[in-house]
């Protein structure tokens, strides 16, 4: 499952979409998730997911049923408005609050403390962005992103390589 | 000198061992005759406040936890408020997180040196250390003695180099754990760190296993 979340502000996951279904991608191999209208806050560090209620958020909004489909995904797509260079607060967000993921175990793997992670399965994960992103900064980013997870980066793709991006997720 | 400090960590202040270095670190800075501001972005009443010292002051620090190999998100929709201002401003960061090898930081500490580009001020340098989950779970006494060596840190600060010192540099400790270490640390996770953990969650009310599956 290819599951695409899109927090820009012009909605260019629709693009996406089309194209996926254009290159006779199986739409029940894929999901856009359009953010806008959601109520998703930003994680507070409460580590109430690590510590309190083992995999589950305290704050309670429309978060869950997105982390949900992040933790089943195959690849997990954060289609993103840049600033600073980098994602959004609203992607950003998204990512932090993904904590209830992991556990409060810890490991050694690659040489490099790791948390033990919740589930069996883990998405990969691949970034599409609008604007004046820092290609090099995001590649480097999603690539430690993935790390944690124990995963894979799918790449980095300012909106106008579409066909590229596309490409992987076929 | 004058500081305006900004706590990033979205965290309450009560609870933050962002608070807690800070605290060590401005001490340091009194010691050194420097005066300082402190500001929380959790507290996203005092938003405006918080901006408007940033635009009064040319010695801003932000100290913040790293979330995710970046800032918190709360920190960075903080950030896009702020105005663009001139070299005259200086932010330096002080970088801290839970896992203890200065690798871990570097993704976080390379977006720092690049952002006061973006809001047209100069760097300051960045204070990278690790190894700071814990000091929520210590008393108070054990919390000091953790974040001391930060105290230092503050005095060096005062003397106006910013971070780029040696001093500041070295401060950071192991880039990676030597190979020993490692598998010291891999069996005390296995063993009584998973403990630890499991006493701190009853503590907290918990009564189901850390590892649980919910789905």
């Amino acid at each position: 499952m290819v599951l695409m979340i899109d927090t820009t502000g012009e909605h260019i996951g629709t693009q996406f979409a089309e194209e996926l279904l254009h290159s006779g991608k199986n739409p029940a191999e894929f999901e856009l998730l359009d953010i806008t209208g959601m109520h998703i806050s930003p994680c507070v560090g409460c580590n109430y997911c690590w510590l309190k209620t083992p995999g589950r958020c305290a704050i309670k909004d429309d978060y869950e049923p997105v982390l949900k489909k992040m933790s089943k995904a195959g690849q997990v797509w954060l289609i993103s408005d840049t600033r600073f260079g980098f994602v959004s607060y609203q992607t950003k967000n998204i990512v932090d609050r993904v904590m209830p993921l992991v556990t409060m175990y810890l490991k050694i793997k690659d040489g490099q403390m790791r948390h033990v992670m919740r589930y069996d399965h883990q998405p990969d994960f691949g970034i599409i962005y609008t604007g004046d992103g820092d290609q090099a900064y995001l590649e480097r980013w999603c690539g430690r992103m993935a790390l944690n997870f124990g995963s894979s980066s799918l790449g980095v793709f300012p909106v106008e390589n579409r066909k590229e991006a596309v490409s992987c997720m076929l | 000198m004058h500081v305006v400090i900004i706590n990033g960590s979205p965290r309450v202040q009560k609870y933050s061992n962002t608070e807690k270095i800070i605290a060590s670190f401005a001490k340091g800075l009194s010691e050194k005759g420097a005066s300082f501001e402190i500001y929380a972005v959790s507290n996203r009443k005092s938003w405006d406040v918080i901006r408007d010292a940033y635009i009064k002051n040319e010695e801003i620090l932000i100290a913040l936890p790293l979330y995710v190999e970046c800032i918190p998100g709360l920190l960075l929709e903080f950030l896009e408020t702020l105005p663009k201002k001139n070299d005259h401003t200086r932010i330096s960061f002080l970088l801290q997180s839970g896992f203890a090898e200065g690798c871990q930081l570097r993704c976080g500490e390379e977006f720092l040196k690049k952002l006061p580009g973006y809001l047209g001020v100069r760097y300051g340098g960045c204070l990278v250390k690790g190894d700071n989950f814990g000091i929520r779970l210590l008393d108070e006494k054990k919390q000091e003695q953790a974040t001391k060596p930060y105290q230092a840190m503050g005095e060096l600060f005062a003397e106006g180099d910013g971070f780029f010192r040696e001093e500041a540099r070295k401060f950071t400790g192991p880039e990676y754990l030597p190979l020993p270490m490692r598998f010291i640390m891999q069996f005390v996770f296995r063993t009584f760190a998973k403990k630890m953990f499991q006493k701190a969650a009853a503590s907290w009310g918990c009564c189901t296993p850390l590892d649980e599956k919910v789905w």
